[in-house]
C-alpha cells in the first residue's frame, strides 16, 4: 500500500542554487554562508526588507526561485556595503544582491515592487539626459502605478515640490542634459552590446 | 662536529598552567628542568581567572599545589621576569640566550609589604588589565609565586625608590638591578608561550573603545574575581552602579576572516560562565548570549544544559552586526535574530565580548615551525628537541593544556634520551 505524497505549498527549484552560483558575479561564494546574521543585521534598512540578504541566500539554496526574484530585499538594497565588509565568510554580499537584481529584471520579474519601479525611472531619465531630473523621474515612477494613481500620488506631494522649486532644488522648463549625451548613448549602447552577448556566450556553455 | 656531551636539561619557556605542568611532570620524571617566565610571577592567564568552567572551582586550588611541587622539587630552577632571544643548535644541544628584566628586589624579600607603605606612588595594575592602580613596590597578586615585591620601573631613580629601599629591613632591595642577558645550554625546549585576547579594538563595528561599559571576556574574569578591581562585585565600569541588563557577544573576532579565522574553542564555555557569575548575584538580572553555534563539547554540554534553564539566560542566535554607543556611553547592540528575523536594538548597563585567543609573539622561532595563525605545531622533518605545551600550540582550555603539557613533557624527554644515546660524531643509527 502506498500512501500519497503530501502536495508542495512551495515549488522548489532544486538546480537553482547552482544556476545562482554560476550566473550571478561572486555568488560562487554563497556555498560560504553560516547564516550568522551579521548582514542582516548590518543593513541600514534591514527591517525595510521583506526577506534580508541572510534569509535570501537560505532561500537561494532552498531553490525557492519565484520568491527570490520577486523579493524587495532585491531593490532596497542602497549599496552601502556594510554587510560585505561585515562578512565574516567574506562573501560580497552587496554584488550578489545587486546581480539578482539585474537578472530579475531580464527574466520578466520585478514589475511590481516600488524600488524597483523607482530604479527603472531613474535608468530612463539616466539613458535619455546622462544625469537625474528630479520632476521627470518622480512623475514616471508616480504614473508607473496609472494614470489615476500617478495623479493622485502627484497631487500628495505638490507641497514638497512645491517647496522643492522655491528653494531651487527642483527646476521647471526642459531637462538639464550633460553636453556628451551622444557620447554616452554610445558609451551605454556599446555596454548593453557587450552584457547581451556574454549572456549569449553564457546560454551555450 | 663534536659539540660536548648531550644536555639532559628541559627547557620550558612560558610559567603558565601548561609550563609548570610540563616542567612539573618532566623533573618529578627525574630531569632537570629550567621554567622561564617573563612576567614577575607564575600561573600565567589561569592565575587571572576567577573560576574555572564546568565546575566553577577556583584556580587558586590547581595552582596552590603546582606551587608545592615545583618549590619541593630541587631540579627545578625558575627564572621570572626572563625572555628568550635567541635559539640555536638541535636535540641535546640546544643554547638559548636569555634576557632577564630588573625587578629590583632580591631573593631576600620576605613579602612583608613594608616597601609598599614607604611609597603613595601608584602605577597602572597590569594584573587587572589597567582596570585599577597598585602601588610602585607591589606583589603581582595576592597568590604570586615566587611570593616576591616588584619595583615599578617607572619610579627608579626617583625619591620614592629611595623610600622604598629605606623601609625594607632585609636589604632586599637592590635599586642597581639591570637587564642582563644569560646563555643557557638545553637538551631540549617546550614552548608554552600561552596566548593574548584578539585586540578588541580592531573589531571597530563592536564600539570597544568607545564605551566604558563595553568589556572583554578577561576583563570580566577580573571584575567577578574578589581581588579584582571591584572586590568581585560586577560593576557597571562607567558608574559603578549594579548591571540589570548584560549581553555576552560570542565570536567577537573569531571565526571570521576579517579577523581570527579560527574557533578558539573555550568562549561558548567561558561566557555562559560569565552569565553564572552575573546571575549568582543579582536575581534579577537578564543575561542575552549572542551566539552563532553553541560549541559545548561532549561533557561541557551537561553545563550548556544547566546554563540553559535559567530562564533569565537568553540564547540569542545572532551575531550583531554592531554596537552603538548612546550620548550617555550606553550600549545598543544592533542586529538580527536569525530564528525570528526580528531587527533588533538593544540597550544593556554592561556589555562582555568574547574575544579569541591568539598566540603569543615569539622573539625567536626560528627552529619552530609554526601555522598560518602563528601556533607552534609539529611539522614532518621538524627538531625532535622542540614542542609546545598548551595553547601556544593551539586552541585550548585548562584541562586540555595539561593533558598538552604532559605529551609535550614526554616528547621533551625522549628527546634528550634519544640525543644523548646517538654518539656524540652525530652518526646515524640503524634501528
Amino acid at each position: 500500500m502506498t500512501a500519497s505524497l503530501p502536495e508542495n505549498s512551495h515549488k522548489y527549484d532544486l538546480g537553482f542554487a547552482r544556476w545562482v552560483y554560476k550566473n550571478i558575479n561572486g555568488a560562487d561564494k554563497l556555498s560560504m554562508c553560516m547564516q550568522c546574521g551579521t548582514c542582516s543585521g548590518s543593513c541600514p534598512i534591514g527591517s525595510d526588507m521583506d526577506n534580508g540578504p541572510r534569509k535570501l541566500f537560505m532561500m537561494i539554496r532552498a531553490g525557492m526561485k519565484e520568491e527570490v526574484f520577486n523579493s524587495d530585499t532585491l531593490w532596497n538594497c542602497t549599496s552601502c556595503y556594510r554587510c560585505t565588509v561585515r562578512c565574516p565568510r567574506g562573501i560580497p554580499v552587496t554584488y550578489i544582491v545587486q546581480g539578482l537584481a539585474a537578472k530579475a529584471t531580464h527574466l520578466g520579474y520585478a514589475t511590481e515592487q516600488d524600488a524597483a519601479r523607482f530604479a527603472k525611472s531613474f535608468w530612463w531619465s539616466l539613458t535619455h539626459f546622462g544625469r537625474t531630473d528630479e520632476r521627470l523621474v518622480t512623475a514616471k515612477y508616480y504614473f508607473s502605478f496609472g494614470l489615476v494613481k500617478g495623479i493622485k500620488k502627484s497631487l500628495e506631494n505638490l507641497k514638497i515640490a512645491f517647496g522643492m522649486v522655491m528653494k531651487g532644488r527642483m527646476h521647471l522648463g526642459p531637462p538639464h542634459k550633460v553636453s556628451a549625451n551622444k557620447d554616452l548613448r554610445a558609451i551605454l549602447a556599446k555596454a548593453q552590446e557587450i552584457e547581451a552577448r556574454e549572456q549569449q556566450g553564457g546560454a551555450e556553455s | 662536529m663534536n659539540q660536548g656531551p648531550a644536555s639532559q636539561t628541559i627547557l620550558v619557556v612560558g610559567g603558565g598552567i601548561a609550563g609548570i605542568t610540563a616542567a612539573v611532570e618532566a623533573a618529578e620524571t627525574g630531569y632537570d628542568v629550567i621554567l622561564l617566565e617573563q612576567s614577575p610571577a607564575l600561573g600565567g592567564r589561569v592565575s587571572a581567572f576567577n573560576r574555572y568552567f564546568p565546575k566553577l572551582c577556583h584556580p587558586t586550588c590547581g595552582l596552590e599545589i603546582n606551587y608545592q611541587r615545583i618549590r619541593k622539587n630541587p631540579r627545578i630552577k625558575v627564572m621570572t621576569m626572563a625572555r628568550v632571544v635567541s635559539l640555536s643548535g638541535q636535540a641535546g644541544n640546544y643554547s638559548v640566550a636569555v634576557k632577564t628584566m630588573p625587578r629590583y628586589v632580591n631573593e631576600k624579600c620576605t613579602a612583608c609589604g613594608d616597601c609598599a607603605k614607604a611609597t603613595d606612588v601608584e602605577v597602572a595594575n597590569d594584573f587587572n588589565f589597567g582596570m585599577d592602580k597598585v602601588n610602585a613596590a607591589y606583589l603581582p597578586h595576592e597568590h604570586a609565586f615566587p611570593p616576591r615585591y616588584v619595583i615599578a620601573p617607572e619610579v627608579i631613580g626617583t625619591d620614592a625608590a629611595e623610600k622604598i629601599r629605606e623601609a625594607c629591613k632585609y636589604g632586599a632591595i637592590d635599586l642597581d638591578d639591570c637587564e642582563a642577558t644569560v646563555d643557557l645550554k638545553v637538551g631540549a625546549v617546550i614552548w608554552a608561550t600561552g596566548w593574548k585576547p584578539y585586540d578588541a579594538s580592531k573589531i571597530t563595528n563592536y564600539s570597544y573603545n568607545l564605551s566604558a561599559d563595553i568589556i572583554n571576556n578577561l576583563e570580566m574574569e577580573r571584575l567577578a574575581a574578589h581581588n579584582g578591581p571591584t572586590g568581585g562585585k560586577i560593576l557597571r565600569p562607567s558608574n559603578g552602579e549594579p548591571v540589570k541588563r548584560v549581553a555576552l557577544i560570542q565570536c567577537a573576532g573569531s571565526r571570521d576572516t576579517n579577523h581570527l579565522p579560527y574557533c578558539s574553542r573555550i568562549c561558548c564555555l567561558g561566557s555562559m560562565k560569565h552569565a553564572v557569575y552575573v546571575r549568582e548575584q543579582y536575581a534579577d538580572a537578564t543575561v542575552d548570549i549572542y551566539y552563532i553555534d553553541i560549541r559545548a563539547h561532549d561533557k561541557l554540554e551537561a553545563f550548556y544544559q544547566r546554563v540553559a534553564t535559567d530562564p533569565q539566560i537568553n540564547f540569542i542566535k545572532s551575531k550583531p552586526g554592531h554596537i552603538q554607543v548612546e550620548d550617555d556611553g550606553t550600549p545598543v547592540i544592533c542586529g538580527e535574530d536569525t530564528l525570528s528575523r526580528e531587527i533588533y536594538a538593544r540597550s544593556y548597563d554592561l556589555v562582555v565580548l568574547a574575544l579569541g585567543m591568539e598566540p603569543n609573539a615569539l622573539s625567536d622561532t626560528s627552529a619552530s615551525s609554526r601555522d598560518d595563525y602563528g601556533f607552534i605545531v609539529p611539522m614532518p622533518g621538524n627538531d625532535a628537541g622542540i614542542s609546545s605545551a598548551g595553547v601556544a600550540g593551539g586552541p585550548l582550555d585548562v584541562s586540555m593544556s595539561v593533558q598538552s603539557a604532559t605529551a609535550a613533557a614526554l616528547s621533551a624527554i625522549q628527546a634528550v634520551r634519544t640525543a644523548a644515546s646517538l654518539p656524540a660524531q652525530g652518526g646515524s643509527v640503524n634501528e
